[in-house]
């Protein structure tokens, strides 16, 4: 299981690596490579950083009927964060692909301080059709007419992704 | 009683159409979209101390002091409301007050803006904000004036009639470096606040209003509380945000303009708290394939891209893309906004070239009830060769909003920070967590999914 674990850790480090190796504007040590969540959720914005895209989504719960919240009630939003704007674009990624309500998928690798957000690195992201849901416990590459964005699958995941993080 | 709905109060009207005419006669229209009349100038409409058309409350650079009343007075033949602006609880509550210039004292945006003193002497009053001054009732600026004199509907509109009209002509020009409009240097712009409408010190504050939708009306409403009631002003360039496309046409920022000229590109660059670049595609074509029309990919711009041609000296360009964002002291506009611009020659009696007429025609159907014009003439100071080269700005950091005020902070000095939603009405944030509470503004319906 070590060696399985560190045999993900390389791979992921080596692929972050490349990904962002031709426009980097911070080091990706802050993200854990070793953790890979799976996510499922509701975009609440797109924000066009020509460095670094960023996707915040409010992830749904085990049903896929609700976002997940915390003790005030409020969504809990997460950041994944990807290519630079223009680069996602060309991948289908952007502010006017996917407003506020679309639903989509992605594996991120979590920061290490045990914030809400992560690094895509070479994961796939799949958006659903418009207003559908996967069923209970899976994901948007399973949804029929749904879209994958980049390169890649769903990854499998190395941990759940706790449902209150840091703040 | 004095009462100023939406623009419709005219006192000055005499003088006003007297020199619409005169404008007029000097400048026919012969274009299906460009060379409209000039809007009137509003130095041609006299107020009471003889300098101009200003709405105030305001102690302008040069100007002797422009307002009605001050330290909590109220101007003679006023009825003042029960609250206003300056007085109010609950601005979002004061929705039909909106609409009469009395809930702001009469002031203009930039009245309001300035009335802490943020850039001219304070009339704020010694018990603020209850003692804030007040400006002239009687004064407004035609809201005709402001509005786009065309039929177009859309920017993409505008511009095909702008270019089949070039073609009938046997156009577009093409131009050589060596045949190119020597227009390389660098400019100043009229830029005094009676220059224009939209360096907004000329009109009242519901005429502004009359020309949003209601969301945007409401942003207008809460900038202008939190210049006035709150002082608590969140200017983008404050905190190193980005400027924003409006911001080329500010008052201030923007008014210095450098124009290098190709056949196959001609740049634009202004100075704010950054540099402000447009670049002019010369013969290119937008690609129309997603919600608003653009060259590269599918990224809202901070300053948008943009596409011209020549129709003889006059270059016409579009701009869309342009990333939603605000002017501080102006309205906010949505990702969809779009321009028209036309820029041609200015000359003397002898011919001589002196300068830029830039005619700006604005197209955002989320934030605008019409589409509006801005007209600028730009005065050639120098070549781009000469004197101080053009400084590119990169903006470093000093101020941060501490406790929802902007503060300057020095080194090693430890400040909480909250991280702003950057695309998400930043300014808006700290206004509604610091200087809203108890206020009851709208809030957006739970989507589905909780949301």
């Amino acid at each position: 299981m070590k060696r399985r674990m560190a045999s993900l850790a390389l791979g992921a480090v080596v692929s972050l690596a490349l990904v962002h190796a031709a426009r980097a504007h911070h080091s990706f040590a802050m993200y854990d490579v070793g953790k890979t969540y799976v996510m499922t959720g509701i975009v609440t914005r797109v924000d066009p950083n020509p460095n670094h895209l960023q996707i915040f989504f409010a992830p749904l719960n085990e049903e896929r009927t609700q976002v997940l919240k915390n003790d005030a009630g409020e969504p809990i939003v997460w950041a994944v964060e990807m290519d630079g704007a223009a680069i996602s674009a060309r991948q289908g990624i952007s502010v006017n692909g996917f407003p506020r309500g679309t639903i989509i998928s992605v594996g991120l690798h979590p920061l290490r301080n045990g914030f809400a957000g992560g690094g895509r690195g070479k994961s796939g992201l799949f958006k659903c059709p418009p207003d559908t849901p996967p069923a209970a416990g899976k994901h948007c590459d399973s949804v029929p007419g749904s879209t994958s964005h980049g390169e890649g699958v769903l990854p499998q995941p190395t941990d759940e992704a706790p449902a209150r993080p840091k703040s | 009683m004095v009462k100023v709905w939406f623009g419709y109060r005219k006192p000055w009207l005499g003088l006003a159409t007297a020199a619409l005419f005169a404008g007029a006669a000097a400048s026919a229209q012969t274009s299906v979209g460009r060379g409209a009349r000039d809007p009137l100038k509003a130095t041609v409409i006299v107020g009471s101390e003889g300098k101009g058309l200003y709405v105030g409350a305001g102690i302008p650079e040069g100007n002797s002091p422009i307002y009605a009343a001050k330290d909590g007075a109220v101007p003679a033949g006023v009825e003042p409301l029960a609250h206003d602006i300056f007085t109010t609880t609950d601005f979002y509550k004061d929705r039909q007050l909106w609409s009469d210039a009395r809930y702001y004292r009469c002031n203009s945006a930039v009245g309001l803006e300035q009335i802490w003193g943020a850039y001219e002497v304070p009339l704020i009053g010694d018990d603020p904000p209850r003692s804030a001054a007040w400006g002239y009732c009687d004064r407004d600026y035609p809201r005709a004036e402001i509005v786009s004199p065309y039929g177009f509907k859309s920017a993409k509109e505008h511009y095909a009639a702008l270019l089949a009209e070039t073609k009938r002509k046997g156009g577009p020009t093409v131009y050589t470096q060596a045949t190119l409009p020597d227009w390389n240097g660098r400019y100043r712009r009229q830029r005094e606040k009676t220059a224009s409408w939209y360096n907004g010190a000329v009109l009242q504050i519901p005429t502004y209003l009359s020309l949003l939708k209601p969301e945007y009306q409401q942003r207008f409403v809460q900038q202008m509380y939190h210049y006035s009631g709150s002082n608590a002003a969140q200017w983008p360039g404050s905190y190193c945000w980005p400027e924003g496309f409006m911001r080329r046409f500010a008052q201030y920022g923007g008014g210095d303009v450098s124009l290098v000229m190709t056949p196959e590109l001609i740049l634009d660059m202004r100075n704010a708290a950054k540099t402000l670049i447009t670049q002019i595609h010369i013969g290119r074509e937008f690609d129309e394939s997603g919600v608003v029309p653009r060259l590269g990919p599918d990224v809202p711009q901070w300053f948008g891209e943009t596409i011209g041609f020549w129709d003889g000296d006059a270059l016409i360009t579009w701009t869309s893309n342009i990333q939603g964002w605000i002017s501080h002291g102006g309205f906010e506009f949505s990702n969809k906004l779009q321009s028209i611009e036309i820029y041609t020659p200015r000359k003397d009696a002898s011919g001589t070239f002196v300068g830029i007429k830039q005619e700006i025609v604005l197209y955002d159907d989320e934030a605008f009830v019409e589409p509006l014009r801005i007209v600028h003439n730009l005065d050639k100071q120098r070549e781009l060769n000469q004197g101080d080269p053009l400084v590119i700005m990169e903006c470093v950091p000093q101020s941060f909003p501490v406790d929802g005020h902007t503060t300057p902070m020095s080194p090693g000095q430890i400040v909480e920070y909250r991280v702003p939603d950057i695309y998400g009405r930043p300014w808006a944030q700290i206004w509604e967590r610091y200087h809203e509470e108890g206020m009851q503004r709208p809030r957006e319906q739970t989507g589905r999914f909780g949301l």
